[in-house]
């Protein structure tokens, strides 16, 4: 192959990376044309086709920095949303899956259209406590704590919520203002007022866990580490899916038993727990049907 | 996981189509809503950048009319190739039924489909499934680019790569052309309707 044909193969193929999409491979092979012209000094008549070829290396770099530059999270329009909403939504649990479609809205960066549906959540009583916790979550993923701060005060002063769930959002939203080393004084949530559950004072020590990792005690895989998707989370107690056809694993949890080891995952932080299964049963409706919902109760290590 | 409707007879599934970035999962989508109109129950939804790059997601609706008695509906997705976007192909791959990898032939898009498939190992084991359990379908795509003289990867190559433990069926395609993209469709949606009909006991 002379030197001509080489060349002209080379820059066939870093077009067809360049029309493809593939910029950065593009870029290679233009460079390995310049290179390979100034190493085997080929004989030019003259640089023509060496600027033409960096012209060609400098409109690459600009789609590279376009790519880069463009923005990730446009706003889309409102039918897209609502698609997202619809199609990201999974729950049966009208409540639940209203709070799964505006996560999702989030998780896609429609900030504003997920705070408005947690707004209204809350507003309906709508598993309020996860709604008020993904309103602060939006507002802290939009580089807006201040606003996540005025929200807080607001829920506060107008008593919208309840005091154990205020609570929790106090200790949330200082956490996570602590980490953005931001200091303010938030306003204090009324004390614990007796003849409330128990149960929520341990509320306030567990994050909103995405998954846990429980290891199994006894069967067969003994000793493994099982992941699970967290579908729904009350307090400390946490739901999970073992699907159908693991009915064996599924045997294993009783009501009642102790988990010396469970492995929890939130958003903030993954941390080890321990947990108790609060109940077990057969999915008998829905998109579900069939598989095994399993109730863990975290508790202190 | 799929939707049954026991009452309606009938079912809904997801699949996604998965791949490295430029590898030719929104065109695959585009050739089956282009060609097969009529299985369409609604327009695809494409969301890109500037670049032609997916953003959030393509989605697709296909009905299958009745099989076995049930009406079957299939949802198609693809995910953003980019490694950025790895929340949203979690998102995505929620309740997922089946899954089409796409691989790009092409000699210098090799490790990016060796990552691309880990990326899908992971998230499938985030949402406790089983990448050696779900269906799945190798579609080796841009084969018509050897044919321009561009350095492919020989089908060996892909297979031993990708798919030597895995051992699942694969295509050969050009989906710019269409070509092999009705094939990969249809032997994953075999194999995937074919795992539901056991998961869910479904029969007439």
């Amino acid at each position: 192959m002379s030197a001509k044909e080489h060349i002209q193969s080379l820059l066939k193929e870093a077009e067809i990376y360049r029309s493809q999409g593939l910029f950065d491979q593009s870029k290679e092979k233009y460079i390995e044309i310049l290179e390979y012209i100034e190493k085997n000094k080929v004989a030019l008549k003259d640089n023509k086709i060496i600027d033409a070829i960096k012209e060609k290396i400098r409109e690459v770099d600009e789609k590279l920095t376009e790519i880069e530059e463009s923005t990730d999270t446009p706003e889309l329009a409102q039918e897209v949303q609502s698609l997202i909403s619809n199609l990201f939504s999974f729950s049966k649990n009208k409540d639940t899956a209203a709070i799964e479609g505006a996560v999702a809205m989030a998780k896609f960066g429609q900030y504003e259209k997920a705070l408005e549906e947690f707004e209204m959540l809350i507003n309906e009583g709508a598993l309020p406590l996860m709604a008020a916790m993904n309103m602060l979550r939006c507002h802290l993923s939009l580089a807006t704590p201040e606003a996540a701060i005025t929200q807080f005060k607001r829920w506060v002063s107008r008593d919208e919520l309840g005091q154990g769930d205020l609570r929790y959002l106090r200790n949330f939203i200082s956490d996570q203002l602590e980490k953005r080393g931001i200091k303010t004084e938030l306003p204090q949530v009324g004390e614990i007022i007796s003849g409330e559950k128990k149960t929520e004072e341990v509320d306030e020590g567990v994050l909103d866990l995405s998954s846990i990792g429980i290891e199994l005690e006894s069967g067969p895989r003994q000793g493994d580490m099982v992941e699970f998707d967290v579908t729904f989370q009350s307090g400390n107690t946490v739901s999970v899916i073992i699907p159908s056809k693991q009915k064996d694993m599924a045997d294993l949890f009783k009501p009642g038993s102790q988990l010396s080891k469970v492995q929890c995952c939130s958003a903030l932080a993954v941390f080890n727990s321990c947990g108790q299964v609060a109940g077990i049963s057969k999915i008998e409706s829905g998109p579900n049907r069939g598989n095994y919902s399993l109730d863990i109760t975290i508790t202190e290590e | 996981m799929a939707v049954f409707n026991v009452r309606e007879r009938v079912i809904e599934c997801k699949l996604v189509f998965y791949g490295p970035g430029r590898c030719g999962k929104t065109t695959n989508l585009e050739y089956i809503y282009k060609a097969g109109k009529k299985y369409t129950t609604s327009d695809m939804v494409s969301i890109d950048t500037k670049g032609d790059r997916t953003l959030f997601f393509d989605f697709l609706p296909i009905g299958l009319g009745k099989i076995k008695g049930c009406e079957v509906t299939v949802q198609l997705y693809t995910v953003p190739g980019q490694q950025k976007y790895s929340s949203t192909r979690k998102m995505v791959l929620k309740n997922v039924d089946g899954v089409v990898f796409v691989a790009d032939s092409l000699e210098v898009r090799r490790k990016a489909n060796v990552i691309s498939l880990k990326d899908l190992q992971q998230n499938l084991a985030e949402q406790n499934m089983n990448i050696f359990k779900i269906p799945l379908i190798f579609q080796y795509n841009k084969r018509d680019l050897g044919a321009e003289g561009l350095p492919i990867l020989p089908i060996e190559v892909m297979e031993k790569d990708l798919n030597g433990k895995l051992k699942v069926p694969y295509c050969e395609a050009s989906a710019l052309k269409g070509d092999g993209v009705g094939a990969t469709l249809k032997k994953c949606l075999a194999l995937t309707l074919s795992h539901l009909q056991k998961e869910l006991q479904w029969s007439r």
